[in-house]
């Protein structure tokens, strides 16, 4: 059986407004002086019940990625920014991983000097095997390096013409979709990972028993509608001991000047109205989102929260989440990874940033 | 497989612009099943068995994330088994030879390719001479003077700015490397007879048609295929150059060995003519080879004419005052046009007269007469300031080819073109003056191997302009700056314009004086050994070297305009900004 499977649904979401009351909207949030009169903060408080949660997806949000749909594998377009931001999500990701897992070998066989070629081994194979979830997977830009690193991935959007270009990008590449190329069985097989994905949403995901040892959503959070429930059905979906990984944008004067101003209105890299300030997030947010967030997966217990304590920056553990702040050094056309354990306030978290945390085991 | 093409094909009926290539597509894909065997998928396809090649391969099967994970095939049209049986008796060497800097030999080391190349067949510089064949200027740089010391240098042996290699012993010891270690297929004795881009909605990927009938899809192509490279032409990646009306004349040079009072054979000397740079490559205490720019009929008639000639005209073009060389030129070429090329003796008589006229005492060092005369052991006074006297050259080895000055516009093709990326002399081609050819593709290749490795790390698709881009930015650059200098110097020292020849010798003696740029031109050759994750070395260095490059190059332009009048106010005008370089920096 194909590892790489059909996209299960091909019927696109009708968007609930039409493609122009968007734009007249969107034209109306950018004219706001700054948009920063909006909420001083983004309501994350846990939502009374499941049935709340279905509705994260903001369908005129769906209706403007579909529309750009084709631009996601033009390297060198619309989304160059995300193209390059992958490689370092993708060390963000390994290393989180990678440190965990360490941790853990540590807890149970103490230092060891002796580790030899471990570790460069360690690197490379950490991914695989591993059931990752994709939230949102956009044209796939993620999914595939997760797939190619070894992972089982499943990749999810709400958006079928997302789905159909991710799958037809995959499609050309035999490490992603082996059996398409039988003559490719002489490539090496060391880190045959899978790539599936699917027209779907992550609450739809909450109906089937399967849970991934790690769910990524990357540059999602900014545009849905409700992201309490958001992160409650990504968490949901997260194995316990497995870990969630986000990055979105934090909801500054910063991020308004970098991501409005310049990106969509003065240089015009990015399609004017890809965000809307006011749905930004900040980490502080996120880390109180998870500190109040308890919901266990075996219902009926009242499980510990996410995150226990904090230090005196509101910064939470090594070992329980993380917040990286993402800066993209235009002089060298790439996007670099904040050193860690600054402050929340440091100026590489106050835009682009990713987090991490671990549902207790 | 089928359901997946069917629903892609459902939705991109639904868009009308996919049409017609969804309708070739699947034509594609039937024909292909009824007519030949599928293509085999490759991860990287090297086009070219050279040194660039052979060590790409070498760098990528050293990294074990990326042989364990990359399918990687070399494709090259002559007989490899040739190189890696070639061998010499130890007298003996090739005419090819190469100039590995440091940096570049720290890469081969860190590769383990440099293992097994032949240490014997190799030798250090130690020490290099530069001079103005007009106004005999000179600047003198040696390894220990510039901090290299054996610290940095973990052979243990003396410090040394580069080794001397020949080209055959590096590739071969780059093969006997590669089937050393698994994981690289190659294919020698086999031609690339076509490059196709695949058609496929969203861009289809580079099929490779072969000489034995098969076809790779290469997920990176990888163009080491030298100067007229049908990679390049297949992605479309135009290059701009121009051919300098120059050939380079090499040879394998036999002379006695230098005293055991004056240093060992382990100098390069190099003199400006205004004909284009002869420079003397030690390889052995007796044996050392050539490489002369020079105009292409002198050329021809050099190395096509009566044996001894050329070993007489080296050992003039290295002593003899400019004047005379030119009038030596001159006398050959007319007898050549004529049809009755000179003896060898008739030259012998033209070099010792035109040294009577000079005064050059035939004993001295600056002779060329003086072949077995000094039996004594007694090193001549200044003998070190000149490559010792050539008795012969290796029969077989005198040769010539053109130079030429060539950069490719982008080191990545695009849009039809991409997945494809230019290594070595595909992207550029340099003027072997400061001997950077071979170096700045071993640069390249390390980069594009680390880029490479990086990626593969993260998860992403090596062939894809995201992934490459990081390697065409680091290398063009300092690429371009390193050629653009090269080329500056050949066009400054191949004039005889007095001012010109008078700024540039102040040139040189400023920059002998001045230390610090010195050591910039000295990082320029890459000296510095420094390890496989870092940054080449020197680009700090090549922006100065560059600079008082560009300053002469400058100094140049105005003094031609002005003449012999303005030289003096030219000439203190160009002193300031040499002298001020150094703060600038």
């Amino acid at each position: 059986m194909s590892l790489w499977q059909v996209p299960r649904c091909t019927v696109a979401i009708t968007p609930k407004s039409t493609s122009s009351s968007r734009n007249t909207h969107r034209a109306i949030s950018v004219l706001r002086p700054l948009a920063l009169h909006t909420p001083r903060s983004r309501c994350l408080s846990t939502p009374a019940s499941q049935t709340e949660a279905t509705s994260t997806i903001n369908p005129s949000e769906i209706a403007f990625f579909s529309k750009l749909s084709s631009q996601w594998w033009d390297e060198q377009g619309e989304f160059s920014f995300l193209h390059r931001m992958n490689p370092v999500r993708m060390q963000f990701i390994r290393e989180k991983l990678l440190e965990v897992k360490r941790d853990g070998e540590y807890e149970k066989d103490g230092f060891r000097f002796d580790r030899g070629g471990q570790d460069e081994g360690d690197h490379v194979k950490v991914m695989q095997g591993l059931d990752v979830l994709d939230v949102g997977c956009g044209g796939g830009l993620l999914s595939e390096s997760l797939a190619r690193s070894g992972a089982h991935t499943l990749g999810i959007d709400a958006s079928s013409s997302n789905v159909a270009i991710a799958s037809l990008h995959a499609s050309a590449d035999p490490q992603l979709s082996p059996d398409t190329f039988p003559s490719s069985s002489t490539r090496p097989t060391s880190r045959a990972g899978s790539l599936t994905y699917r027209h779907a949403a992550a609450e739809d995901l909450l109906q089937e028993p399967k849970r991934y040892d790690a769910v990524c959503s990357m540059e999602v959070l900014e545009h849905v509608d409700n992201p309490a429930g958001f992160l409650e059905t990504c968490a949901e979906l997260v194995k316990p001991g497995g870990h969630l990984f986000l990055s979105t944008i934090a909801r500054t004067p910063l991020s308004y000047f970098l991501t409005i101003f310049m990106a969509e209105q003065v240089l015009q890299k990015v399609t004017s109205g890809t965000h809307t300030h006011a749905k930004y997030v900040n980490p502080s947010e996120l880390i109180s989102f998870f500190q109040k967030y308890r919901k266990p997966s075996v219902a009926g217990e009242s499980g510990r929260p996410w995150i226990s304590r904090t230090y005196e920056h509101g910064l939470p553990t090594r070992t329980e989440a993380e917040v990286r702040g993402m800066v993209y050094v235009p002089w060298r056309g790439e996007w670099v990874l904040a050193p860690r354990g600054g402050s929340l306030l440091a100026p590489s978290a106050q835009c682009n940033y990713l987090f991490w945390v671990r549902k207790p085991l | 497989m089928s359901p997946c093409i069917v629903s892609v094909r459902v939705f991109l009926l639904s868009r009308q612009r996919a049409l017609p290539n969804v309708a070739q597509r699947v034509r594609k894909l039937s024909t292909g099943a009824a007519s030949g065997p599928h293509p085999e998928e490759r991860d990287v396809v090297i086009v070219g068995g050279g040194p660039a090649g052979l060590a790409l391969a070498g760098a990528l099967a050293s990294y074990k994330h990326v042989r364990d994970s990359l399918s990687i095939t070399l494709v090259e049209a002559g007989d490899l088994s040739s190189v890696e049986n070639w061998s010499l008796n130890s007298g003996s060497f090739s005419n090819r030879v190469s100039s590995i800097t440091n940096a570049s030999q720290a890469f081969l080391k860190a590769v383990g390719a440099w293992d097994h190349v032949e240490n014997d067949r190799t030798s250090p510089i130690e020490e290099m001479q530069v001079w103005d064949g007009v106004s005999d200027a000179r600047i003198t740089f040696t390894a220990s003077e510039l901090g290299l010391t054996a610290a940095n240098n973990d052979s243990g042996v003396s410090p040394q700015m580069a080794r001397l290699t020949e080209n055959l012993n590096l590739q071969r010891g780059l093969l006997r490397h590669l089937s050393a270690s698994p994981g690289i297929q190659i294919s020698d004795k086999v031609k690339v007879k076509a490059i196709e881009s695949e058609v496929r909605e969203g861009g289809g990927w580079p099929l490779i048609h072969l000489s034995d009938g098969r076809t790779l899809r290469a997920r990176l192509l990888v163009g080491a295929d030298g100067f007229n490279s049908p990679v390049r032409s297949y992605a479309g990646i135009s290059s701009f150059g121009w051919s300098y009306d120059t050939q380079a004349i090499v040879a394998t040079l036999s002379h006695p060995p230098r005293t055991p009072f004056e240093p060992p054979n382990t100098t390069a000397y190099q003199r400006f003519l205004p004909t284009g740079p002869i420079a003397f490559l030690p390889l052995s205490p007796t044996a050392s080879s050539l490489v002369w720019s020079t105009r292409p009929p002198l050329a021809a008639a050099l190395t096509k004419g009566v044996s001894g000639v050329l070993a007489l005209m080296i050992n003039a073009a290295f002593r003899l005052p400019n004047v005379s060389m030119e009038y030596l030129h001159k006398v050959i070429l007319e007898a050549e046009a004529a049809g009755t090329p000179l003896t060898l003796s008739q030259i012998k008589d033209e070099i010792s007269w035109r040294e009577k006229s000079h005064n050059i005492d035939k004993h001295s060092a600056f002779s060329s007469m003086l072949t077995e005369s000094n039996q004594t052991g007694m090193p001549l006074e200044h003998s070190e300031t000149l490559p010792p006297l050539i008795s012969s050259i290796q029969p077989g080895t005198a040769a010539s080819f053109p130079l030429r000055f060539n950069h490719a516009e982008s080191y990545i093709g695009e849009g039809k073109g991409s997945r494809t990326v230019l290594v070595g002399d595909a992207a550029h081609t340099i003027h072997p003056l400061a001997g950077q050819g071979l170096n700045l593709g071993l640069g390249d290749v390390e980069c594009l191997a680390r880029c490479i490795s990086n990626t593969v790390l993260q998860g992403g698709d090596i062939g894809s302009h995201t992934a490459l881009l990081p390697y065409a930015q680091e290398r063009y650059i300092e690429n371009h700056k390193i050629m653009s200098a090269c080329d500056k110097l050949h066009k400054l020292y191949t004039t005889t314009f007095e001012p010109v020849v008078w700024a540039r010798s102040v040139g040189l003696e400023v920059i002998n004086e001045l230390d610090s740029i010195k050591a910039a031109l000295m990082l320029s050759a890459g000296s510095s050994p420094k390890g496989r994750s870092s940054h080449r070395p020197g680009a700090a260095g090549w922006n100065r070297a560059a600079q008082g490059i560009e300053g002469l190059a400058g100094g140049f332009k105005v003094a031609s305009m002005l003449g012999g009048a303005a030289a003096d106010v030219v000439g203190s005008g160009l002193r300031q900004l040499l002298k001020s370089l150094p703060q600038k920096n």
